[in-house]
């Protein structure tokens, strides 16, 4: 099975890009982080306004911190044409498109639930909200890196207006964030609005790849 | 036996080149000769059907390459002007990656002596960022013998190296056509090859 | 004989001979509409500023059709390959901009001495905020590509994507407990608003339709003129 041997090569190669720009993941963790220092400067720290307000904050940052990296998914890769020498090798660009999304989800959106529990610690969120609001942000996150995939091949097609990509992002990740604070704030029956997200994002895992391809596609053709 | 009939290709309504055609058999090596703009990168991309021509058909031993193109890309390696190491990672790593996916069966020991032959051997585990132009490009060209592919396919092999080099590569290309090989170039610099057949671009 | 709906040179055909009478008419119907506006009683509780009901209801139907119209012509120029589609919806997404803003601020103008606030969080102002930012994007995203095919094709799906907020918009007011009323004129039940009302209304309705109308053939004609004389 040399496909399989083909996708065990890409999330190693995956993995070591990975491990040589792991600086940029931790100034993107330092990034979130510092947000919320910003954000409790700006508001006063006063315990019982962190303890309702925080939930939702850890969200919308969790949210702008991760799209910092999402714009260099395919860049790099693209410019180079390792995308031209892994699509010869005899994977579709639908099927890259869908590692890639794996591999981000993995690599980038998987550490940043490490740093929710710290920061509900800043806001005294409880144990409860905290563990909710890691599986919201897995879920979630998943949707994030779909919806940057697709920016991101955007991206590859577009030479002058770059936050475009963002803007588009922040848009569709409306629904996310609702569905996602209204779990939180939804005291016992979550499941369903925990099924109703898990079902947006298969949708998004769905739908994705085949746009990103055919704009990864298009921008070949353009290059 | 590489064959395109009569291809074509515009862009924007502007026509780039038309009815050319082409055919090449084991052990040929031809040139796509021709000025800056005049459309040898945009045939070399439209024959790998990256870029889809408005006329023609490209055949591979009696195919269309159309019917199942991994197959076609299985006999292909393809070296664009940009060289396509990834510059984070190591260059052991990125030929592993090459190796890996053009199932290539080059044993660790034949890459390190290719590696010594091209004086690259000391930068093994060095990101290829850090590497000077040159090297990265004769890194790329290592690419051909890596692959072990039997069609080649370069856009402007030539720029970025010096005159020994240059040799190596001319002596790369002939000892790849006695092997049956078929080798397709486009460059406007005409190295000194027997046998080396040129097609000219207005 | 509706196919200068989806072929240009027909399309310019078919403006020319219907657009001197079509502005005439639209005229005509406008000034009857205000002046139907104007003899129109006063509501008992919001007294004068019931009036801007005439001028919101209108564009927020026109913003909310506009877009409708769009998704129509994505799914169409995506599935049967027709240029002309993606040349009016290129045309027609300013207009709906502009309606979704007009609809805005004469809700947020009627809002302030209604309810007493110029803005409030609720669904079916916020999805309508959100179409308006889908808009913008549209018109963004036609002057980001340089490649003309991408352009299109991109912000066709994107306008099959964001047509998702348009059930939103419709159904927001009956899914969520809103400021904003319900729905008043509706085909399937007696409307719930009074026939002194309505007459004015529907004609306002047909008016700003009109206009619209009248603007995107000023607007289609030009791209296609545009088009033709550069490629």
């Amino acid at each position: 099975m040399q496909i399989f041997k083909k996708i065990k090569l890409f999330f190693f190669r995956e993995l070591k890009l990975f491990y040589s720009k792991i600086t940029d993941l931790f100034s993107n963790i330092l990034f979130f982080f510092l947000s919320i220092f910003v954000f409790v400067f700006a508001l006063g720290a006063e315990k019982a306004l962190m303890q309702t307000i925080g939930v939702g904050i850890i969200w919308a940052l969790l949210l702008l911190s991760s799209t910092l990296s999402i714009r260099r998914i395919y860049e790099d890769d693209f410019k180079n044409g390792s995308l031209i020498i892994m699509h010869m090798g005899g994977l579709s660009y639908e099927l890259i498109a869908f590692l890639k999304i794996i591999s981000h989800f993995i690599f980038v959106q998987i550490p940043f639930l490490i740093s929710i529990p710290i920061a509900g610690l800043f806001f005294n969120i409880n144990i409860n909200e905290i563990i909710v609001l890691i599986i919201t942000f897995a879920i979630g996150s998943l949707i994030l890196s779909c919806l940057g995939s697709i920016s991101a091949s955007m991206n590859l097609l577009n030479k002058t207006n770059f936050s475009i990509g963002s803007l588009i992002i922040l848009l569709f990740s409306i629904p996310v964030i609702i569905f996602s604070v209204g779990i939180i704030n939804s005291n016992n029956d979550f499941t369903s609005l925990l099924n109703l997200l898990f079902g947006i994002a298969l949708i998004f895992v769905g739908i994705s790849p085949w746009s990103s391809a055919s704009c990864i596609k298009l921008a070949i053709k353009n290059k | 036996m590489l064959l395109a009939n009569n291809l074509s290709f515009s862009r924007n309504k502007v026509n780039i080149f038309n009815d050319i055609s082409l055919s090449i058999g084991r052990g040929q090596i031809k040139q796509i000769k021709g000025k800056n703009g005049s459309g040898k990168t945009t045939f070399l991309k439209t024959i790998l059907n990256i870029l889809l021509p408005e006329n023609g058909e490209v055949f591979w031993e009696g195919k269309n390459i159309k019917k199942n193109i991994f197959n076609f890309y299985k006999e292909i390696t393809l070296i664009m002007d940009e060289p396509s190491s990834t510059k984070s990672l190591t260059l052991i790593n990125n030929i592993n990656f090459w190796k890996g996916f053009s199932d290539s069966t080059i044993t660790d020991n034949e890459v390190l002596l290719l590696l010594q032959a091209f004086k690259l051997e000391k930068y093994i585990h060095t990101q290829v960022m850090y590497l000077s132009s040159g090297e990265v490009k004769k890194l790329e060209l290592l690419r051909l013998i890596i692959e072990q592919k039997k069609i080649w396919i370069l856009d402007e092999p030539y720029n970025h190296l010096d005159e020994g080099s240059i040799e190596i590569l001319n002596q790369t290309f002939v000892d790849h056509i006695k092997k049956n090989g078929i080798i397709l170039f486009a460059s406007h610099f005409e190295p000194i090859i027997t046998n080396l057949e040129i097609i000219n671009f207005k | 004989m509706l196919k200068f709906l989806i072929n240009p040179s027909k399309f310019i055909k078919f403006s020319d001979l219907v657009f001197k009478p079509l502005v005439i008419f639209t005229l005509l119907v406008f000034i009857i509409g205000l002046f139907y506006v104007y003899k129109s009683p006063l509501d008992y509780q919001q007294g004068l500023t019931v009036k801007i009901m005439y001028v919101h209801v209108p564009s927020a139907y026109l913003a909310i059709l506009i877009y409708a119209i769009m998704t129509i012509y994505s799914i169409i120029g995506l599935a049967f390959k027709m240029p002309f589609s993606f040349i009016i919806n290129k045309a027609i997404a300013p207009i709906g901009a502009v309606f979704t803003l007009s609809c805005l601020i004469s809700g947020s103008m009627w809002g302030k001495p209604m309810w007493g606030t110029w803005w409030v969080w609720d669904a079916r102002l916020t999805s309508v905020a959100i179409l308006f930012v889908v808009y913008l994007i549209i018109i963004f995203l036609y002057q980001t590509f340089e490649n003309r095919e991408v352009r299109e094709k991109t912000v066709a799906i994107f306008i099959l994507i964001g047509s998702i907020n348009l059930p939103i918009i419709k159904f927001s007011v009956d899914w969520w407990n809103t400021l904003h009323q319900p729905a008043s004129i509706s085909k399937l039940s007696s409307p719930s608003i009074d026939i002194s009302m309505l007459k004015p209304l529907l004609i306002m309705i047909l008016a700003f339709s009109l206009i619209a109308v009248i603007i995107a053939i000023l607007r289609i004609k030009a791209e296609i003129l545009i088009r033709k004389s550069h490629l």
